[in-house]
């Protein structure tokens, strides 16, 4: 009799399981990240910003802003000739 | 007994039924819509260019409250099954994403903006970052009005995203102030950083005269400056490499003080930079930090020919 209960319950539990899983597979909930929206990412916490002294500059110049002249090896640097650009400055085009 | 074994049938089925319906509103839910960058859609593409952003934050009905009042910003909420998403527009212009996302009890999170760089082909770039170091943290995904899109932290561990919008990339003009008009990364070596994000977007880098003694080199696409990657400070005592995008605003130090006095903070006080017009850094309530940045129309030059 044991056998015969356990093997309901052995069934009951696997027919609810395809359930579920199928459930959430057609709503992709657990299968490919969320329905929703999946670009939302916390950084590790505690950022500082001391030490921006009067020199500390993070912007774009106006254009033409003077080289440094000893470029990183890391990168393919631009020509010396060219000058460094700034930002676009054009009007929107409706 | 056997209406004991039905019990032990029927139990764990009306179970997995009440389970299932967890699933199900989701399904029901409607589908999960970004916005085009541009409308109507246009063919310009700008690879390198950052064309997005978006805040993951706890609360994001205090972030509409904080960049509504701070920038005259307006929002759209999309709800869907698993998170809130509101799409922040300026003069009826999409300019950025808040993400809700909850913090887990007992951990400290940063709370951020994620920039998006627009590409052509995310498949193609997400190969090319990895294979120079970078972490992917959420794989290409299609957002049918958006684009395709996909998530990294780069080989510092700054997060950043790229996106090939369907609409194409935005035009490019001057930023209106409450739009973004600068992005910068924060790195122990931007040369390194620079290197990384020329394999992907084929930058033309630019290394700057410091004042600081600092490296600071300038990233550009189409003969435009797109960011900077810049080496943290001497003083900077935790040193996460991130990026840290910059709202063009009338006034710095207005714009600075109305931060304070809507529960933010100010992290970097208003300064001179390189173009002449003054910058300052800022967290919204959340902590997430962002730029503010003065520029007059005459500061930046004419579009190239």
């Amino acid at each position: 009799m044991n056998i015969l209960r356990n093997r309901w319950l052995a069934m009951g539990l696997g027919i609810s399981m395809l359930m579920l899983l199928n459930a959430c597979e057609v709503t992709g909930v657990g299968v490919e990240g969320t329905v929703g929206y999946d670009a939302g990412y916390y950084e590790p916490y505690g950022y500082d910003y001391g030490g921006w002294g009067g020199g500390y500059r993070v912007g774009p110049g106006r254009g033409g802003d003077r080289r440094g002249g000893h470029p990183s090896h890391s990168y393919r640097a631009a020509p010396s000739s060219r000058p460094t650009p700034s930002i676009p400055s054009g009007p929107r085009r409706h | 007994m056997r209406q004991m074994s039905r019990l032990k049938f029927t139990a764990p089925v009306s179970l997995s039924l009440l389970l299932s319906s967890l699933c199900i509103p989701a399904l029901h839910a409607a589908p999960f819509e970004l916005p085009a960058l541009n409308s109507p859609a246009s063919t310009e593409h700008h690879p390198g260019k950052v064309v997005w952003a978006d805040l993951v934050t706890p609360d994001i009905a205090a972030a509409e409250r904080f960049y509504g009042a701070l920038l005259g910003w307006t929002f759209q909420t999309i709800h869907t099954g698993a998170s809130d998403y509101a799409v922040a527009m300026i003069d009826g212009r999409p300019v950025g994403g808040l993400v809700q996302k909850s913090i887990p009890n007992g951990e400290q999170r940063q709370s951020a903006w994620l920039t998006f760089i627009a590409v052509g082909d995310v498949d193609a770039a997400k190969r090319a970052a990895v294979a120079h170091g970078a972490k992917v943290l959420a794989d290409a995904r299609n957002y049918p009005a958006r684009g395709r899109q996909a998530v990294f932290a780069d080989p510092e561990g700054a997060v950043f995203a790229i996106l090939a919008s369907s609409s194409g990339d935005t035009p490019d003009f001057l930023a209106a102030p409450g739009e973004w008009i600068w992005s910068s990364l924060l790195s122990r070596d931007p040369g390194a950083e620079a290197a990384f994000y020329q394999q992907l977007f084929s930058y033309d880098v630019f290394d700057l005269a410091s004042d600081d003694g600092r490296e600071h080199v300038i990233l550009s696409s189409d003969n435009f400056a797109r960011a900077s990657a810049n080496a943290f400070p001497d003083e900077s005592k935790r040193r996460h490499a991130h990026w840290l995008n910059f709202i063009r605003v009338a006034s710095t130090a207005e714009a600075a003080a109305k931060v304070a006095a809507l529960g933010g903070r100010v992290l970097v006080e208003p300064h001179e930079d390189r173009h002449g017009g003054q910058a300052a850094v800022v967290a919204d309530p959340a902590g997430a930090p962002f730029g503010l940045m003065e520029w007059s129309d005459s500061d930046s030059k004419a579009e190239p020919k």
